[in-house]
């Protein structure tokens, strides 16, 4: 179990008890409270506390009164709302999934609702809020049900995670995708997907209250149940508690609960995530709250707290007319970035090192055979990739091109193709590279450049550049990308490295940098330049849109060095990725072999991320495929994940550029729409 | 299953290289050169067409697309055409352009195929594609929009245009009716007793349960021609650089005048660009408005692109007038 609920470690002390458990409680209601006649006196309008006052005694004129009560105290109970209703989703489903990183965010459903309603909003349907939402619940319900059926109830909670990663990735890659192609039709989707609490008036607030609270009441019913989970399953049953049908039930409620915040507000990022982590060190300290019946709640409280403490930061900070257009959840995913690295810091990790997912035994034929069929297919698709776009060309124009003989149509569609396809190669390569390195360097299946932010973070500087200097060069693009990514790495991996890389803290610290990195990516796009969302949107979904050569010169270089040492190095990845004790037996310090290979998985990313986007999932999916097909030793897994990567982004890059040629998509929104499948149906696979 | 495999693999790479013999097109030759032109464009740089004025033109945002259309050249490549149909019927595309793709990612291929002799793009094109675009033809590289100067900045991309493509007469004579277009509309608003008017253009979207509204602050080129026609604008938000739009809320609308005269534009394609008329009927802070109150809310025409040239400011200032002359 790599990343599991740790049990309260020590007994709670007796004196702690149900007065400490009062007295949390009330502090908490009163913060919140708090919280909520300032948010009341906030917003655009000139409707500050005395006109606030005047309203709440009747003695305001009409649209000041009108203001109070069909904008701010909606907006105030939307915050109350969405904020404990994630806070509740999230505790729960880390309770019956006894995961830290089970969450509304991680288990899809918010990315299933928004891309159910970025569908919606693309086909030009204007929904009334009821049908909308009843879109997003689709969605949602459907997206949790795809991944909890693929993990298997009960299963692996690295696998519950690891299937709603890839989901979560591949439905937002296609939400963002149709940002792209209907930039008029989503444009307030682009903030949407940030979540705002704003609100027209109580309609929907008022809808979404039945839903929150039947799903309230069903968990407290639960309660008992999902607390005997804590045993584990076997315990559980023991006691007479069905473990199957309370996970189910404890899901759909958690799941009804987060797409009713999702309709309500949009995907707010982290509260599910976040809430509970904050709940649990009182739970360590206070009997009460070991319980469910008393920390769900608590949880509940702690995410309002937060949903209404980011409103009320952003718009006091802010001026009220930019605050408008800065959705509250991008202030929520910072300040729950920030708590959760402060958190993943302190916390003593005892979850140890990952069990190693059970792999055949594969023989050296199988491997030969799957590396020459690759090869096969990626030379095959290289020159597909060349020929095929939105000109088809031939073989003779290829030769006469590369004999600088061709005329002046095939040449210049050669000389931007070429470029785009080698990038798109490369990168591949590269970032199936780090993903391998960076999963055996820290033993972790969920490991990769993408969910280790180490991409994000490249993208943040590369974002930072484009928005100071417009006319920044591709070189200067690339210095940014990897300045970025090296300070994002260095947080991630130091803060991580106390110990030895605890399997929950770096993922948690991880997790914290990669969003935060998204939401202040969000927030410089929709401040600085609103309109240019397109060439954020293209510049972040990965797309090899407008390469030349020299962008892919780095790229090659680090990559051919990448992939010598590791296969240098082949030995020292097979020792370090099996487990803390081996080496150490065996006389063998690991630690500055292991830095160095965390460095060149860095370098390898941030340079894949300057040449053609933040491509995701690549570093995920092709590790996990090449043992699956070739078994454990690097030395056949590298060269198989490699070539795996290339052919994935390759693909995806030339499905890109013609499926709905003359537009594009980006290629990192492809790899994801073709990864994700695949990655599913691997995790399937491997079920038995 | 794995010898399948093989099998195919060796196949299709076996079928590509028989099938992808030949060429698409012959060798080069060189092309005879004419009288040459040589423009600045919007950013400093020098473009220079050969073979004189530019046939097959290619553009790659709505506002050159139109400007082109005002000026009688027929755009061989327009990006995203349907879109443009959607919200750009005041100066309808009379010919069958082809798509060049979106209006962000423009394809190099499907611009290279039709062999222009001149492409009109934008800064809001990443440079290095505008690079690209450059080895297929010369490239004008307007500025979509200047919040300094927005009347300026749309004639000013006329008038390039309008050199490259040989058609100077007509662009004079689309900014003489602009000009007299905003003069009789100065006119007759005055004679409305409308002179001096608070006034205040937004559009608006509906995402999930939240309004946005873009107020167009007198950065943007509605703005300008508001402020010709005499009217006030009563936004106090600030706008963006280049379009001068603003962001505001249902609420922001408290700040507006008791007086002011609301207008929008919606689009009937695109049901979530119209809060006017759908959720704000239910919203309390929006009846309770002065000016809703007192019916002093416009709907203008859908299909007039606000950041256009002058064919669709001419319509919207006719709009203007028929409806604040009630």
């Amino acid at each position: 179990m790599a990343v599991t609920a740790t049990a309260p470690a020590t007994r709670p002390s007796a004196a702690a008890s149900r007065t400490g458990a009062v007295a949390v409680t009330a502090a908490l209601l009163l913060l919140v409270a708090a919280l909520a006649v300032v948010d009341i006196t906030q917003g655009t309008a000139a409707v500050g506390a005395p006109e606030v006052w005047k309203a709440f005694t009747g003695r305001a004129d009409t649209t000041d009164s009108s203001v109070v009560i069909a904008s701010r105290l909606p907006r105030m109970t939307a915050a109350l709302l969405v904020g404990s209703v994630l806070g509740m989703a999230g505790a729960a489903l880390q309770a019956v999934s006894r995961n830290v990183l089970a969450s509304p965010d991680t288990l899809a459903v918010n990315a299933g609702s928004y891309a159910a309603l970025g569908i919606a909003a693309a086909t030009g349907i204007s929904l009334p809020f009821l049908a909308s939402s009843g879109i997003a619940f689709a969605g949602g319900l459907l997206a949790a049900a795809v991944v909890l059926g693929l993990s298997g109830l009960g299963a692996g909670t690295v696998r519950l995670v690891l299937a709603g990663s890839a989901l979560t990735l591949g439905l937002t890659a296609v939400t963002e995708g149709l940002l792209q192609l209907f930039p008029q039709e989503t444009e307030g989707l682009y903030k949407w997907n940030q979540g705002s609490v704003a609100q027209n008036g109580f309609d929907g607030v008022l809808q979404m209250l039945p839903v929150a609270v039947v799903g309230l009441v069903g968990l407290l019913l639960l309660a008992r149940k999902v607390d005997a989970l804590a045993l584990g399953d076997d315990a559980a049953r023991g006691v007479g508690v069905p473990v199957r049908s309370t996970r189910l039930t404890a899901v759909v409620l958690a799941a009804l609960l987060s797409t009713s915040a999702v309709t309500l507000a949009g995907p707010i990022g982290f509260v599910g995530l976040c809430a509970p982590a904050l709940v649990r060190p009182l739970a360590r300290k206070l009997r009460a709250f070991t319980r469910s019946r008393a920390s769900l709640p608590l949880a509940g409280l702690t995410g309002a707290a937060l949903v209404l403490a980011s409103d009320v930061l952003l718009r006091a900070v802010v001026p009220s007319d930019v605050a408008v257009a800065v959705p509250t959840g991008v202030v929520t995913s910072l300040l729950g970035a920030l708590f959760l690295v402060v958190m993943a810091a302190r916390v003593r990790d005892t979850a140890g090192a990952a069990q190693p997912d059970r792999l055949r035994i594969r023989s050296r034929g199988v491997f030969i055979v799957t590396t020459v069929v690759l090869v096969a297919v990626l030379v095959g698709l290289t020159v597909a990739a060349v020929l095929v776009g939105d000109s088809k060309l031939l073989m003779g124009d290829v030769v006469n091109w590369a004999q600088g003989r061709a005329g002046q149509t095939v040449s210049f569609v050669l000389d931007t193709r070429v470029p785009r396809v080698l990038a798109a190669l490369c990168a591949g390569a590269a970032l199936a590279l780090a993903g391998t390195l960076v999963q055996a360097v820290t033993r972790n299946p969920l490991a990769e450049p993408g969910v280790l932010g180490v991409t994000n973070g490249a993208a943040l500087g590369a974002v930072l550049l484009v928005t100071t200097v417009p006319a920044a060069g591709s070189w200067t693009i690339a210095g940014g990308a990897f300045a970025g990514a090296a300070v994002s790495a260095v947080l991630v991996f130091g803060l991580a490295a106390k110990g030895g890389f605890g399997q929950n803290r770096l993922v948690l610290v991880g997790f914290g940098v990669a969003t935060g990195a998204t939401a202040v990516i969000s927030m410089l796009i929709i401040l600085t330049d609103p309109f240019n969302a397109t060439k954020a949107l293209t510049w972040l979904g990965g797309s090899t849109y407008g390469r030349t050569l020299p962008d892919v010169v780095p790229l090659a270089l680090v990559l051919a060095a990448g992939l010598t040492i590791a296969v240098v190095r082949r030995t020292e990845l097979d020792l370090v990725s099996l487990d803390e004790d081996t080496p150490r037996l065996l006389g063998l310090n690991l630690s500055r072999g292991r830095f160095g290979l965390l460095v060149l998985s860095v370098l390898l990313s941030a340079t894949a991320v300057a040449a053609a986007g933040t491509i995701g999932f690549v570093g995920l999916v092709a590790p996990h495929a090449a043992r699956a097909l070739v078994g454990r030793q690097h030395v056949r897994v590298i060269p198989v994940a490699v070539l795996l990567g290339a052919i994935l982004v390759c693909v995806a890059d030339l499905a890109g550029r013609t499926v709905i040629a003359p537009a594009q998509l980006g290629a990192g929104l492809m790899t994801a729409v073709i990864g994700t499948p695949y990655f599913l149906y691997l995790l399937v696979r491997s079920r038995r | 299953m794995r010898r399948h495999l093989i099998t195919a693999a060796a196949a299709t790479a076996a079928a590509l290289a028989l099938s992808s013999c030949g060429t698409t097109e012959p060798a080069a030759d060189d092309a005879k050169s004419a009288d040459s032109i040589t423009l600045t464009d919007g950013t400093g740089a020098k473009v220079t067409l050969k073979n004189g004025p530019a046939k097959k033109v290619v553009g790659t945002e709505w506002n050159a697309v139109e400007s082109l259309i005002s000026l009688g050249v027929a755009p061989t490549g327009v990006a995203d055409v349907k879109g443009y149909k959607a919200w750009d019927s005041a100066v309808p595309l009379k010919n069958d352009a082809k798509d060049i793709g979106t209006r962000g990612e423009p394809s190099m291929d499907t611009i290279a195929s039709l062999k222009p002799d001149l492409i009109i793009a934008t800064t809001d094109l990443p440079a290095a594609a505008v690079k690209q675009l450059r080895k297929i033809a010369p490239v004008l590289n307007l500025r979509p929009a200047d919040a300094a100067d927005p009347i300026g900045q749309m004639t000013k991309n006329l008038d390039l245009l309008a050199e490259a493509t040989g058609t100077t007469e007509q662009a004079t004579k689309l900014k003489k009716e602009f000009e007299a277009k905003l003069a009789e509309g100065k006119k007759a608003l005055a004679d409305a007793g409308r002179d001096g008017a608070k006034y205040a253009f937004a559009d608006g979207y509906v995402t999930g349960n939240q309004t946005s509204i873009r107020p167009y602050t007198d950065g943007s080129l509605i703005g300008a021609v508001n402020k010709k026609l005499g009217l006030k604008n009563d936004w106090k938000v600030k706008g963006d650089k280049a379009y001068g739009l603003g962001a505001t809320d249902v609420e922001g609308l408290t700040k507006l005048d008791e007086d002011v005269h609301f207008a929008y534009i919606g689009n009937e394609d695109d049901k979530g660009s119209n809060p006017f008329t759908g959720v704000l009927k239910k919203d309390k802070v929006w009846t309770s408005l002065p000016f809703v109150k007192k019916g002093n809310v416009h709907r203008l025409p859908d299909g007039i692109w606000m950041f256009g040239g002058t064919e669709s400011m001419n319509q919207y200032v006719d709009s203007v007038v028929k409806a604040l002359k009630k």
